[in-house]
């Protein structure tokens, strides 16, 4: 690696260090506890695949460019020097991590390993070696808002096609359209995923609450986020919030996707609307009776995997649980579960990228706990995880139907 | 040459220590408070709202001094831990209580506070980290610095313990009692320049010096080491609250 390059990446690294990350990097006493929090390392185990192990790729190239301790004497902590080859330990450090953050709630002084991945991933972009599926997938999400005007007649035309899917689950009144777009002072927008299983049964719902309601032009996955780019991220999200102002609406639902949720709910600060997930836009139309269901629709045991970005990052527990409450009478719980739960293993990118055997090998401790419930259906709120868990599924033979909870909830609609 | 180099350790290298430590933490902290706040909330969401959720530096200061998530995952580790550092914080009065100006234990006494079981408690517990961190997983996070750090704790520890308990063992009674140490700090808060020999007399004064030269070792080497997180705990912790 030519000194210049070193110089630039490592002017990337300084500038991901906030006082936040600055403290993360110098105070990991190295305790060990949060080994076991990682579903990788509890499914492997191999310490590369812990928090720690993770974050020592990157604490070790800190001590060596950052401390004077590394500069003086680099074998105390192992510093390193960032060459092409410790750019390899550096992936590891970026895309074998979810992101899920549960070694937060292991580690004594709440240590984001996420943080850390993100200067992993910012490296990577930097030296041009992340996954570049990941960057064309962002940059075309780029794209599509820089020339929205362009597609918008075909989006809508696909949209169209849909509405016959969504009038088989609800029968909409009279003069309202199935799926409606670009409705000015909707109360939500509503942002899907790009594929029809997020818009069909979200649609139906919203019909059947009476909602005023408005589907985005844009999908709301955040390749951005799942590559490690801060400024992608944010031109993402923006277009979407440039929808959701030009609109005028008051909220945006996020559809089942926890790193969408995340990155609007937390990462784009003050918005001049609400940012809700569509697991909480469910749980109110049946808490206010704007919408109910049949609760003999669901055969056998369900469970619930809770996503990590939505529950222990979003703090979304209750509602998916009160949503299952009002569909079965058999709801039985992981072990353990909400803010403690296991990750699917399939968040970070890693479903993005494909990666299943790393998947498969390193969410078996998922599959474990998946089984011991005895379930029949397994239920979600993330398509990560949806894709993620019916993967596991096949790979493990669980013998569970996975389902998003939106669709669970559509499909048990009660039609007056 | 070796009383100089005795006198060395015991008075100007405190000092210099003293002074390295203090300015060392404060350029850390420095360092720390001037980079970028991060621009958005690095909170994990709790199971359940509770009280405790609800006033996030509260709950910050409870995590720092009761480490719930160790006591979740690891008892055994948590109850060293917690042994160790309450033993630290009775360390730190034990020695201050050396100074004539505080009188915790009986003037009279010829005692350090705990009669010295502070030192048992600390030296065990590093023994019990020591084994720890020799096994795996947790061997296979370690750097040098790790151990390094142990073993010269558990040095200082040992050497403390030793003054403490071969005080006691002596059959001519005390050797080296606190009210020696008690004129040996008093000269240092009020920088006398003293030389510690002539009221530290006994045998075993070149054990005090090895403890001393050890403490100081430890207070030059603090703010590079992971020891900082004494004061970084809270800040770390709250930004987990929210």
């Amino acid at each position: 690696m030519e000194d210049d390059q070193r110089q630039e990446l490592l002017k990337l690294f300084r500038e991901r260090l906030t006082s936040a990350v600055r403290m993360y990097m110098e105070n990991c006493t190295r305790c060990g506890l949060c080994i076991e929090a990682c579903h990788a390392y509890a499914s492997s185990p191999e310490t590369r695949y812990s928090a720690v192990g993770r974050a020592q790729n990157i604490r070790r190239l800190f001590d060596r460019y950052f401390k004077l301790s590394g500069k003086l004497a680099p074998a105390l902590n192992e510093a390193i020097d960032l060459d092409d080859g410790w750019l390899d330990k550096i992936y590891e450090t970026a895309y074998t991590c979810t992101g899920c953050r549960r070694c937060m709630t292991y580690c004594p002084f709440g240590i984001d390993t996420q943080t850390i991945q993100g200067i992993a991933k910012m490296l990577l972009i930097g030296s041009d070696k992340e996954p570049k599926v990941l960057s064309m997938l962002s940059d075309m999400s780029i794209a599509k808002g820089q020339n929205i005007e362009q597609t918008k007649q075909t989006f809508a035309q696909a949209v169209h096609n849909l509405e016959s899917e969504v009038l088989d689950m609800w029968r909409s009144e009279g003069g309202q359209e199935a799926v409606p777009l670009d409705v000015m002072g909707a109360n939500v927008l509503y942002v899907a995923l790009a594929g029809k299983h997020s818009m069909i049964p979200a649609a139906a719902i919203m019909n059947a609450a009476q909602e005023k309601w408005s589907l985005s032009y844009f999908e709301a996955v955040n390749f951005g986020a799942f590559v490690g780019n801060p400024q992608k991220t944010r031109e993402i999200s923006q277009r979407i919030i440039d929808e959701a102002v030009r609109l005028g609406v008051k909220e945006v639902a996020i559809c089942e996707c926890g790193t969408a949720y995340r990155v609007m709910k937390q990462q784009m600060g003050e918005l001049p609307f609400e940012v809700i997930s569509f697991v909480e836009l469910m749980a109110r139309y049946l808490r206010e009776g704007r919408i109910k269901v049949d609760r003999s629709k669901i055969e056998g045991r369900l469970t619930y995997h809770d996503p990590c970005q939505i529950a222990r990052n979003g703090g979304i527990y209750e509602d998916p649980r009160y949503i299952i409450e009002q569909l079965t009478g058999e709801f039985v719980e992981m072990q353990p579960n909400r803010a403690a739960n296991w990750c699917c293993g399939g968040g970070g990118g890693l479903v993005a990228m494909g990666e299943k055997d790393f998947r498969m090998k390193s969410a078996k401790v998922k599959a474990d706990q998946v089984r011991d419930t005895g379930a029949k259906v397994l239920a979600t709120a993330c398509e990560n995880c949806h894709t993620q868990l019916s993967d596991l599924n096949e790979h493990y033979q669980l013998d569970v139907k996975v389902e998003y909870l939106s669709n669970l909830v559509a499909e048990a609609l009660v039609q007056d | 040459m070796i009383d100089k180099l005795f006198y060395f350790v015991t008075v100007p290298m405190v000092y210099l220590a003293v002074a390295w430590a203090i300015v060392g933490i404060i350029i850390r902290a420095v360092q720390i408070w001037r980079r970028p706040r991060h621009p958005f909330t690095l909170k994990v969401f709790e199971q359940r709202s509770t009280l405790l959720g609800r006033m996030p530096l509260i709950g910050a200061i409870v995590d720092v001094f009761t480490m719930p998530t160790v006591r979740k995952h690891q008892p055994l580790f948590w109850v060293f831990l917690g042994l160790f550092h309450l033993a630290l914080l009775a360390l730190l009065v034990a020695h201050l209580d050396l100074l004539p100006q505080i009188n915790i234990m009986p003037t009279g006494s010829k005692h350090m506070l705990g009669y010295g079981g502070v030192g048992v408690v600390l030296t065990v517990s590093v023994l019990y980290f020591m084994w720890r961190r020799f096994r795996s997983p947790v061997r296979e996070i370690s750097v040098p610095a790790d151990y390094l750090l142990l073993l010269l704790l558990f040095l200082i520890f040992i050497t403390g313990d030793t003054i403490s308990w071969a005080n006691s063992w002596n059959s001519g009674g005390f050797v080296i009692g606190k009210p020696e140490f008690a004129a040996y700090l008093d000269g240092l808060v009020k920088f006398t320049f003293d030389n510690p020999r002539d009221v530290l007399y006994g045998s075993h004064y070149v054990v005090v010096v090895l403890h001393v030269l050890l403490a100081n070792l430890l207070l030059l080497l603090l703010p590079f080491s992971k020891v900082m997180h004494f004061f970084f705990a809270l800040p770390m912790n709250k930004l987990r609250r929210g």
